[in-house]
């Protein structure tokens, strides 16, 4: 149907007359002129100026995080999150004014502007110490360091040593879980799609881990930086671009390496939960937490082993790729730990934190969807909800759950 | 009393040293004008003040450089003074320069006439650190007013806050209407109203006045509260001493009226007797500044810390500041403070002398002490009392006072006396 003022182009597409003659660019620039005007007249022309109370807005520091370089001396990093600058005048330790100081050169905290406040004071490992920073105003902002420890400095021997609690807490264990190829290449396609089932239930719990995780670092995000908007811009971004990276792959590519796509999707996702995992462990230790970060190397480890087969199970059909393929992803799959120690350990940041927990879950939900594609198989007729393949979900969840216990141990 | 030292041609001096000093090692990349500045500070100030290592023990404000300092940051802005506020007393013969107050006779009757205002104002409690108060006269503590024994107290008060409020005062008070409180007489009043309160001055004593407004923990805390000393007169004195001891009227013997009665003079501000006593007044209060039902600030006088010292290494060798510094007093003459606790929030507030013992005097109602030989005093809120202290034994140099709860001590209520 077509109206007397629209024709029709050769290259199909409706052109519609513009009005008064005006020309095509002249109409998509008015609106704009006509926003910048209102948006003038907001700014200047005060026009709610009945609506304000007065009232100030509260000012909203958010303490990052704290470190501890020796046992006189303890480093509060805040960031102002609020609309307004914000002066802390005083600190308390353990309900005492203290003596302080704070980088920057003075007190005063734009918006966003992040500074740390040093305090020479002789805290006691172990013993939790509070600290509140006081503002011009008398608003406190409390921030308790639990069980202080003292921060290790950045020498090259932290580093290397983080690298190999890396190496065995990433690297290693899915190394070791891919050796179980072999194996799954042997078996019918009834058990390997509950392998790949399987595979999907521990990438459902490592999703519904990074939620907690993210929980707990929400938290501390600054609020100016809108912690769950990040996450959920992290979760959607990392599904558009793997979905996009991947449909582009299967347009150029044909079944056989579409199985290796799929391996490496899964490596992707893996890693990018292997980093938060990194940043977990490194925390640990930046924030003096030794033992605990032993206990995570422990339980990591037991708990990596299954990433193994997750990641090879879609190589179990088909021709072999070359050993080239299975050492990238190892190291795709296994490496990002090592990154994610040195990260967390020297760089943490409650929002890095997020973002990344939010790509890894986003990956997660990227990859469920290409394994579900596999089990399908290529006529797509294949059942997923098999009594096999819901046990293998739930066992690898369950599996995923009891070897956990060993890092919460 | 002048003080044997100025404290503001001190800090010209040593700032004198400083720059010459500074200027000398100019050019020396060895060493950092920061470092000399820091340890010519310390070491001037000793030097000034005469106060070299030997007091070690007393100047405990602080552990060495690495372990920090308790004690808050920074200086004063100007405003309310905690030194001047300590010996200004309002007696309608002379007092404060921005409290009206008269003193005249009418109907064969003494009246101390004062004019109160409350407003809303913002005061800063410690260094940088402002709170939201309503104020009588615009001051935290309000106006200490000082009146003998049996004179009509004339208040007129007008409000001047966006809130109602009231004077209630902690006398012997015979007429209902006079009592300050929301259900008797003029009730609350509202902004821009105004009503004279009148009171007649008895019990002899240090007693407390505030608003007794609702809610009413809140318009305590925020500020509304103040001293009234009643000096007891020698004459009525003479005539009913049992009254002023814990002696029945057949255990009074002359001398004890002639003590009772030497000892009234001594307490009234109208007898030479009084002049040589230090007097100073001293409202335990506290501040919630985050309005979470829990203080942030507890000081003497609402400064925290404002008779602590400016600096100090811990070692002895300390210096004044500019608006934090000891409250100095001339050891051979007795002290004498009228203790109030004004303390919201908290059930008791104290008062503990470092290195000596003193006599106490519950409400200071009575002329003979009701403790006697104590370093610790605790007062429920709206208690208070009167300690007489003497240094004259002691050798110059800072003695400590502070709240015994530790924690009040560290949170602002931490003061000395710097005897010379």
């Amino acid at each position: 149907m077509q109206d007397s003022d629209t024709t029709e182009t050769d290259g199909g597409v409706t052109v519609q007359d513009q009005p008064f003659g005006l020309p095509r660019w002249a109409v998509a620039v008015i609106p704009l002129v006509l926003l910048a005007i209102v948006l003038g007249y907001l700014f200047l022309g005060s026009p709610f100026a009945a609506l304000a109370t007065g009232g100030a807005a509260l000012p909203d520091v958010t303490v990052s995080y704290t470190t501890l370089p020796d046992d006189q001396t303890v480093l509060v990093h805040v960031t102002n999150n609020g609309p307004g600058t914000v002066t802390v005048e005083q600190v308390l330790v353990d309900e005492a004014y203290w003596s302080f100081s704070m980088t920057g050169g003075d007190r005063t905290l734009g918006p966003l502007e992040s500074s740390t406040v040093q305090i020479p004071y002789h805290w006691e490992p172990g013993w939790d110490l509070e600290v509140a920073l006081v503002l011009s105003d008398g608003a406190t902002i409390h921030h308790t360091i639990v069980a202080p420890a003292t921060s290790p400095g950045v020498t090259g021997e932290v580093v290397g040593t983080l690298a190999v609690v890396g190496l065995f807490v990433g690297v290693i264990p899915v190394v070791l879980g891919m050796l179980w190829l072999p194996y799954l290449r042997s078996v019918s396609d009834r058990a390997l799609h509950a392998v790949l089932v399987f595979a999907v239930g521990v990438l459902a719990f490592l999703g519904f881990d990074a939620l907690v995780d993210v929980g707990e670092f929400m938290e501390a995000v600054p609020g100016a930086y809108e912690g769950p908007f990040l996450f959920a811009l992290g979760v959607a971004g990392s599904v558009l671009v793997i979905q996009a990276v991947s449909a582009w792959q299967e347009s150029r590519t044909e079944g056989e390496t579409s199985r290796l796509r799929t391996a490496y999707l899964v490596a992707v996702s893996i890693g990018l939960h292997n980093l938060a995992e990194g940043l977990a462990i490194g925390t640990a230790f930046a924030l003096g937490r030794v033992e605990l970060g032993a206990f995570l190397v422990v339980g990591f480890l037991v708990h990596n082993v299954t990433e193994g087969p997750a990641i090879v199970g879609p190589l179990a059909r088909g021709r072999r790729p070359g050993i080239e393929h299975f050492a990238a992803l190892g190291l795709i799959g296994g490496a990002p730990v090592i990154a994610g120690a040195w990260i967390g350990s020297y760089a943490f940041s409650p929002t890095l934190g997020v973002f990344f927990l939010a790509i890894g879950v986003g990956a997660i939900l990227q990859v469920v969807w290409e394994m579900a594609d596999l089990v399908r198989g290529e006529d797509g007729l294949a059942s997923i909800g098999t009594p096999v393949n819901a046990g293998a979900f739930l066992f690898g969840a369950v599996f995923m759950y009891v070897t956990g216990l060993f890092i919460a141990l | 009393m002048s003080p044997s030292l100025d404290y503001e041609r001190a800090r010209e001096y040593t700032d004198a040293l400083e720059g010459r000093l500074v200027d000398a090692l100019d050019g020396d990349q060895g060493v950092s004008r920061r470092a000399v500045l820091g340890s010519l500070g310390l070491a001037g100030g000793a030097a000034l003040m005469g106060t070299g290592g030997a007091d070690d023990g007393h100047a405990g404000a602080g552990g060495g450089e690495s372990h920090g300092n308790f004690g808050a940051r920074g200086e004063f802005d100007e405003g309310f003074d905690p030194h001047e506020f300590l010996r200004t007393f309002n007696t309608g013969f002379d007092g404060q320069d921005n409290l009206t107050q008269e003193v005249f006779e009418e109907d064969g009757e003494r009246v101390r006439y004062f004019e109160l205002t409350a407003v809303d104002t913002t005061i800063e409690v410690a260094p940088g650190v402002e709170f939201s108060a309503w104020a009588y006269q615009g001051q935290v503590p309000g106006p200490t007013l000082r009146v003998t024994e049996g004179d009509r107290i004339r208040v007129q008060f007008t409000n001047g806050s966006r809130h109602a409020h009231t004077i209630h005062p902690h006398l012997k008070n015979l007429d209902p209407r006079m009592d300050g409180i929301p259900q008797n007489g003029p009730g609350v009043l509202e902004q821009g109203e105004s009503f004279t309160y009148e009171w007649k001055a008895q019990p002899a004593g240090v007693h407390f006045y505030h608003c007794h407004s609702l809610p009413l923990k809140a318009h305590i805390h925020r500020g509304l509260y103040g001293s009234i000393i009643v000096d007891p007169d020698p004459e009525r004195v003479r005539e009913r001493p049992e009254e002023y001891c814990d002696f029945h009227e057949s255990q009074i013997t002359p001398e004890l009226t002639e003590e009772l009665v030497a000892r009234a003079k001594s307490r009234n501000h109208e007898y030479d007797e009084n002049d040589e006593v230090q007097e100073l007044v001293v409202v335990m209060n506290s501040f919630d500044t985050n309005f979470d039902g829990g203080n942030e600030v507890y000081a003497a006088n609402t400064r925290a810390f404002a008779y602590g010292v400016g600096e100090t290494d811990g070692k002895g060798n300390w210096a004044p500041g500019e608006t934090k510094r000891p409250i100095q007093v001339d050891g051979q003459r007795p002290v004498r403070v009228y203790l109030v606790n004004a303390t919201e929030f908290d059930l008791i507030n104290s008062f503990h002398t470092h290195s000596q013992f003193f006599d106490y005097y519950d409400h200071g109602t009575t002329l003979l002490p009701t403790n006697q030989t104590v370093d610790t005093v605790m007062q429920c809120q709206a208690q208070r009392g009167i300690i007489e202290l003497d240094y004259s034994d002691h050798e110059p140099g800072l003695y400590m006072f502070h709240a015994h709860q530790s924690e009040f001590a560290e949170l602002g209520w931490m003061s000395f006396f710097e005897v010379v």
